[in-house]
């Protein structure tokens, strides 16, 4: 029954049954009379009804087919039910896919945080950065990784490294973006 | 204002996405295209010093020694792309995506969901886009697809201009005919013999004699320039109307068998996408572009719909001999597939079905391999010479970097779909 499913989602969307020329087009049947035997077999599957006047109405099985889940030979699997409350390992790391860039780490001045140089960086740009985020930031040309600080009225940068010591930035300090999580992989 | 349509445009798109991923070319006269010789897109840094679209190398080099050029990247821009339409996605669905970085957004009834006039939505809209792609895309709201056009193009870079119809007259008639969507050379010349040169005075003529000159499209563009929609919108899930797949190449060739299997990839390409959407075509245009920017074409109707490269190409191939002259050079091919439909008409020939049925499995596999090995791991052979040469050669033909800078895992053929920002921290 691989034309029950649009028909179906039809039903489901419009709330009411598609016309004959309708069901042409959702079921790429390319005559009338293709589609009026459909309808004979939908209908002796119960799927679908005919009423006094001979005008289609839904049948009993149409009716009890579960909104949830994708509908595609008619019975939806439970288990895709269930994973519809799943997410993907994307939708995990990126928060505003519009806005999110790769980053590839070279140095390593948040080593302390846990970033190591060949790390893979999901940043988001367009983004007011808050106290405690790590950044990317133009700081007098030179281009850094770093702990955005800002206590009270003064923005400092700070390193993960032992080895480096705090920004103050004398000129102009720009965040291009702020980072969302890091990815680093074992084996190809 | 009865109808609203948004036309919004990427300002110097592929140069912007160059500036957006790496902040040092920010400010910098930063041109793409070097892998044709020829400026594709360029800056607003490069276009205040005089940088024109498709102007060669060696000349904007003499004229903007600090120039950065860098090779086109289409994956990145496709990327940035997705996203330009995504954000315009948010605020309504009626898009019609027009290229790569312009596209028509219809607004007609959305101001009382959006409990906001036309005008605001539109401006929300820029500002969504230049804040979260970090450049800048100008806007054009008016009653018709040709008056947004002209809008958008009204105030670049970061314009945002609203014509009301009542008040066309103050910006057609300072807008050159040539310069309206949908009016080429050949109507411009016919224009000035009436002495019409900008687009007010051509709205201003006697409808009638307009009807009577010119073919349908020209008359629809002076209604449109008139308020009165004319050019259809082409919303979402309205299937493509066509597809066109149009490479350059460089240096350009007058090798028969070279050029001929450009062809070949773009059939190839183009059925991979009519495939991918279950599409037949029923006829095709084969066109070929020659070194001087002269294109011969022609529009061969199929013996029946097909979205089989194998099939087009042994129907096009009689075609493009005729098309081919020996001692021109060609720079480009390029395929549209037209009368794109969903359900191929059943075949009157058993034995060619069984045929035709084996060869659509045979595809089917091709493209399942392509999604797990990468596009292209299997072509026709008649692509070979296309394959192996690649579109372009030389000093000019240089990958762009995110090509050449791979990550653990990703692969010349398969790469991460995110944008990758190119800073060194």
């Amino acid at each position: 029954m691989k034309y029950l499913s649009p028909i179906s989602k039809f039903f489901q969307k419009h709330k009411r049954l598609p016309s004959y020329s309708e069901i042409l087009t959702l079921t790429g049947l390319k005559s009338k009379n293709a589609a009026h035997k459909l309808v004979a077999r939908l209908c002796a599957a119960q799927y679908l009804k005919k009423d006094h006047t001979g005008k289609i109405i839904p049948g009993k099985k149409l009716l009890s087919i579960p909104l949830l889940g994708t509908v595609e030979a008619g019975w939806p699997s439970p288990a895709e039910e269930e994973l519809t409350d799943t997410m993907t390992l994307d939708e995990y790391l990126i928060r505003r896919r519009e806005a999110t860039y790769l980053l590839r780490v070279q140095g390593n001045s948040m080593i302390e945080a846990g970033i190591m140089p060949g790390d893979l960086l999901l940043v988001e740009r367009g983004v007011d950065p808050k106290d405690g985020d790590i950044v990317v930031a133009e700081v007098d040309n030179n281009w850094t990784l770093k702990y955005f600080r800002k206590i009270g009225n003064k923005i400092f940068l700070a390193p993960a490294n032992k080895k480096f010591s705090l920004i103050t930035p004398k000129n102009e300090l720009k965040i291009s973006a702020v980072v969302v999580s890091a990815i680093r992989k074992y084996k190809i | 204002m009865q109808n609203a349509i948004l036309h919004i445009d990427g300002d110097a798109f592929f140069a912007s996405c160059e500036q957006a991923r790496n902040p040092q070319l920010k400010g910098k006269p930063v041109i793409c295209g070097k892998e044709r010789g020829i400026a594709a897109s360029m800056s607003y840094e490069a276009k205040a010093r005089g940088v024109t679209r498709a102007m060669p190398l060696f000349e904007i080099k003499k004229l903007c020694p600090d120039a950065v050029f860098l090779p086109s990247d289409y994956e990145t821009y496709s990327l940035l792309s997705e996203r330009l339409y995504s954000i315009v996605r948010r605020y309504t669905d009626q898009v019609e995506e027009y290229g790569i970085d312009e596209c028509f957004v219809d607004l007609t009834g959305w101001d009382k969901p959006h409990g906001a006039g036309y005008a605001t939505i539109a401006q929300n809209l820029k500002k969504a886009l230049d804040t979260e792609l970090g450049f800048t895309f100008s806007g054009g709201l008016a009653e018709t697809k040709t008056l947004a056009k002209v809008a958008s193009k009204w105030k670049k870079p970061s314009g945002l201009t609203v014509i009301e119809t009542a008040k066309r007259f103050e910006f057609l008639d300072n807008w050159l005919v040539e310069k309206i969507w949908g009016i080429g050379p050949a109507h411009t010349a016919y224009l000035q013999k009436f002495n019409i040169n900008t687009a007010g005075q051509f709205a201003r003529m006697n409808e009638w004699q307009v009807k009577q000159g010119r073919a349908r499209p020209f008359y629809d563009t002076f209604l449109e320039l008139n308020g009165i929609q004319r050019i259809p919108f082409f919303g979402p899930h309205e299937s493509y109307q066509s597809i066109q797949k149009f490479k350059t190449f460089t240096p350009p060739s007058r090798d028969f068998d070279f050029v001929f299997s450009q062809l070949s990839k773009n059939i190839e390409n183009a059925c991979i996408k009519a495939r991918r959407y279950d599409l037949h075509a029923r006829a095709v245009y084969v066109i070929l572009r020659t070194q001087d920017f002269r294109h011969a074409w022609v529009e061969i109707e199929l013996k029946h719909p097909s979205h089989l490269p194998g099939e087009i190409i042994e129907q096009a191939r009689p075609h493009f001999e005729k098309l081919y002259q020996k001692n021109i050079l060609y720079r480009a091919t390029g395929i549209t597939l037209l009368g794109l439909d969903k359900a191929a008409d059943q075949l009157d020939l058993f034995d060619e079905n069984l045929y035709r049925e084996r060869l659509e499995r045979l595809y089917h596999s091709a493209d399942q391999v392509a999604q797990k090995y990468g596009k292209h791991t299997l072509f026709l052979g008649t692509s070979f010479l296309a394959k192996k040469f690649g579109a372009h050669l030389g000093e000019r033909g240089d990958m762009p970097r995110r090509q050449r800078e791979l990550l653990p895992g990703e692969t010349t053929r398969r790469r991460l779909n995110l944008p990758m920002l190119f800073v060194e921290v």
